[in-house]
């Protein structure tokens, strides 16, 4: 095995060998699941097991609702008017959690009031709605024309005004995509920042321990931090992958078991699953999600070069954690400096600013990720290929030119 | 077997190493003596290929130094690491393969080395759990598990209690009948005088002296004798005059004596012996060698005083 190679596996062996990387890789989605599922889970607060009493005077549900019931939700009318004061207090009412009065106008004025006695998960709220609105709309079709409930749906619901850009009318640069886009290239930026601690970290421990001593007696000092790169961005990947993946897993098992409802779009109302569930359309329908992931990997490669030369050679001129700190400073506005370039490539994607900030190695990775999520034509992917051409090659100067600053500040103790 | 010729090494503008030139022979134990900041471990890191000289050149068996050489070299620096995550074992599989071992001749070394020094036990140990001693052994293990031609030791001796400097002495001994050359740099005089051939001394870049150890002494010899006779003390002072002082003595036993002397003048232990031959009988007659340490001290207040 060739020395790189070793130096390469060993690295890789001691982050895969300490108990905080399987920590994280597993703590990660959890809690990322764990918050999500709280966010939901708070606005779903409240009875689920719900006795609805309709209070409808002028019998306009007919003593029904459409067909699609749920079981926890149990439903009863009253052809007549109920006091509050009485459905709070009398005994006969005590059984019904919620009152929803219907008035004999409320086909005209679309006014419904609902009483609960406790908070209503979101769930239920959504259910109800659902479920009395349908059978209003059935009614009102029925009565006012000769539609089918389905054309009345047409018709009641609203037009959607969609403002283009002159220069973009087929809307090919949707600014959805571009977010989705800067979201990936933030996440290459965040785990190159990341990993890039450790190899800063890696590399100060090596110096500071002088192990380093040992090392350069048998491989080259660019071999050395080339491995530590290498090794260390394996290791990230591999930790981002796994995080993709059970990020994945999990949100399939939420929707599976937990969500069922509330991520279930026929749930909602008005407007069709377009509307409803934009994220989901997003990722399965105007991503090119193997295209983006592809030139994911390609890019979140050449950044981790590129930066990873850099906390490499901070690494060899520390002489300890502390001192390291001070230089680390300018590095992570370097890495910031990518997401803002990124938000601004999105609110200003056709100024010649942008245009640089393409071609920057510091911010390519997120333009080129917001372009590719946008869609690109033939020329706009040969400036893309460009912009990689020029991180890959800052990446290969940056690291030749690094050997030589390490190579001079790793035997300075 | 290595030879150091006109060397030269700046770093900003400081002059570290000023036109070094010396030769080790094989199966050698060559001494690279000198104070702190005087160039040794520059001199070290050129040989390990760390640093290259500024002018100058060094051969390895006639060759030109280079990357090809490095698998023939071990190297036990005086600042000394390991990755203290990995298990002794691990750790001695890995530096063998940097040196250039297959997996599994650097396996046998390792298990060589491993019962040679009777730590077996250690082999699954992490390095964070060993003692500084336990750790300095792998350390020596690790820099000659290859086998290595040549063997370049910065202070070997240092952090290891008594017994283990016996153990590792020893080791250095042996590792020399065995054909390996041996660059011992350290502060150890007492272990330059016992096991070392040659000696250079290095001082402020520049090699001030460099022979075998038996002929630096013997240069550095400052006339004093050691005497053990059988007599009376009386005798024995009348008969050394003026030409001898009497620097110490004591009486062993009844009538025994140990005594040193110090020539003067043009006198020699020829001289003595011949004005001691009718007055006591002499059983033992030593010229006193300086020791390393002595040695040392003496040739760099020479320098300093030239300087001066």
């Amino acid at each position: 095995m060739s020395k790189f190679l070793l130096l390469t596996q060993r690295e890789i062996q001691e982050r895969l060998g300490q108990k905080g990387f399987w920590y994280m890789l597993v703590l990660g989605p959890v809690v990322v699941l764990l918050l999500l599922v709280a966010l939901l889970k708070a606005a779903d607060q409240g009875k689920q097991e719900l006795s609805v009493l309709i209070a409808d005077p002028g019998q306009i549900m007919d003593h029904r609702l459409m067909a699609q019931e749920e079981k926890h939700i149990q439903y009863y009318f009253l052809d007549d008017y109920l006091e509050l004061n009485e459905f709070e207090r009398a005994k006969a009412y005590q059984e019904f959690d919620v009152l929803v009065e219907l008035n004999e106008k409320v086909l005209n004025n679309k006014k419904c009031f609902v009483f609960y006695r406790d908070q209503l998960g979101l769930d239920a709220r959504i259910q109800l709605k659902f479920q009395v609105e349908r059978r209003l709309e059935e009614l009102i079709a029925a009565q006012h024309s000769n539609l089918s409930e389905q054309v009345f749906r047409q018709i009641k619901q609203g037009i959607i005004f969609d403002f283009r850009d002159l220069k973009d009318p087929k809307n090919e640069a949707k600014e959805a995509n571009a977010w989705a886009g800067f979201i990936l290239g933030g996440f290459i930026l965040f785990f190159v920042g990341l990993y890039g601690m450790t190899i800063f970290r890696a590399t100060v421990r090596e110096k500071s321990n002088r192990i380093v001593e040992v090392l350069l007696a048998s491989v080259r000092p660019q071999q050395l931090m080339l491995s530590k790169i290498v090794g260390i961005g394996l290791v990230a990947l591999l930790q981002l992958f796994g995080w993709v993946l059970l990020l994945a897993l999990g949100f399939v098992l939420l929707r599976e078991t937990i969500f069922v409802n509330i991520l279930d779009p026929s749930h909602w109302g008005q407007g069709g699953p377009e509307r409803l569930n934009p994220l989901s359309t997003l990722v399965f329908e105007q991503l090119n999600l193997s295209f983006l992931l592809l030139h994911f990997v390609v890019f979140f490669a050449a950044s981790f070069l590129f930066y990873g030369a850099l906390f490499a050679v901070l690494g060899a001129r520390s002489g300890a954690d502390a001192d390291g700190q001070q230089f680390l400073l300018p590095l992570i506005f370097l890495v910031s400096f990518g997401i803002f370039a990124g938000i601004y490539a999105i609110y200003f994607p056709n100024t010649t600013l942008t245009q640089i900030f393409a071609y920057l190695p510091f911010s390519a990775p997120v333009l080129a990720l917001i372009t590719l999520a946008k869609g690109v034509s033939l020329a706009l992917y040969t400036k893309i290929l460009l912009s990689l051409l020029v991180l890959v090659a800052s990446a290969l100067l940056l690291l030749k030119l690094a050997g030589r600053w390490y190579k001079h500040s790793i035997l300075k103790f | 077997m290595i030879k150091v010729a006109q060397v030269s090494k700046s770093y900003q503008r400081k002059l570290v190493l000023d036109h070094v030139s010396l030769e080790v022979s094989k199966g050698q134990i060559f001494g690279l003596l000198g104070p702190n900041g005087a160039g040794k471990t520059t001199l070290i890191r050129i040989l390990n290929q760390m640093a290259s000289p500024d002018a100058g050149s060094v051969t390895f068996d006639g060759q030109l130094l280079g990357e090809r050489h490095l698998p023939l070299i071990g190297y036990l620096p005086e600042e000394r690491g390991l990755y203290k995550n990995m298990a002794v074992r691990a750790h001695l599989l890995f530096l063998a393969q940097l040196r250039g071992l297959s997996k599994t001749t650097a396996a046998q070394n390792v298990d060589h080395w491993l019962a040679h020094f009777d730590i077996q036990d250690w082999q699954n140990k992490r390095i964070a759990t060993l003692s500084k001693g336990m750790a300095q052994k792998v350390q020596f293990i690790a820099a000659l598990v290859h086998q290595p031609q040549l063997l370049i030791l910065d202070e070997p001796l240092s952090g290891f209690d008594p017994l283990n400097v016996e153990l590792i002495m020893n080791e250095i001994k042996a590792l020399k009948t065995h054909g390996t050359t041996i660059i011992l740099s350290t502060h150890n005089m007492k272990s330059v005088d016992e096991i070392c051939d040659h000696a250079a001394l290095l001082h402020q870049g520049q090699i001030l002296a460099q022979d075998t150890v038996q002929h630096l002494r013997r240069t550095h010899a400052k006339g004093r004798v050691f005497v053990r006779f059988r007599g009376h003390m009386l005798a024995f002072a009348n008969a050394l005059w003026t030409d001898f002082t009497l620097l110490e003595q004591k009486e062993t036993e009844p009538g025994l004596f140990d005594c040193v002397l110090q020539i003067r003048g043009e006198r020699s232990v020829n001289d003595l012996m011949r004005s001691l031959q009718d007055q006591v009988t002499v059983e033992h007659i030593e010229l006193l060698l300086p020791s390393m340490q002595e040695v040392f001290v003496d040739l760099i207040n020479q320098k300093e005083n030239q300087d001066v």
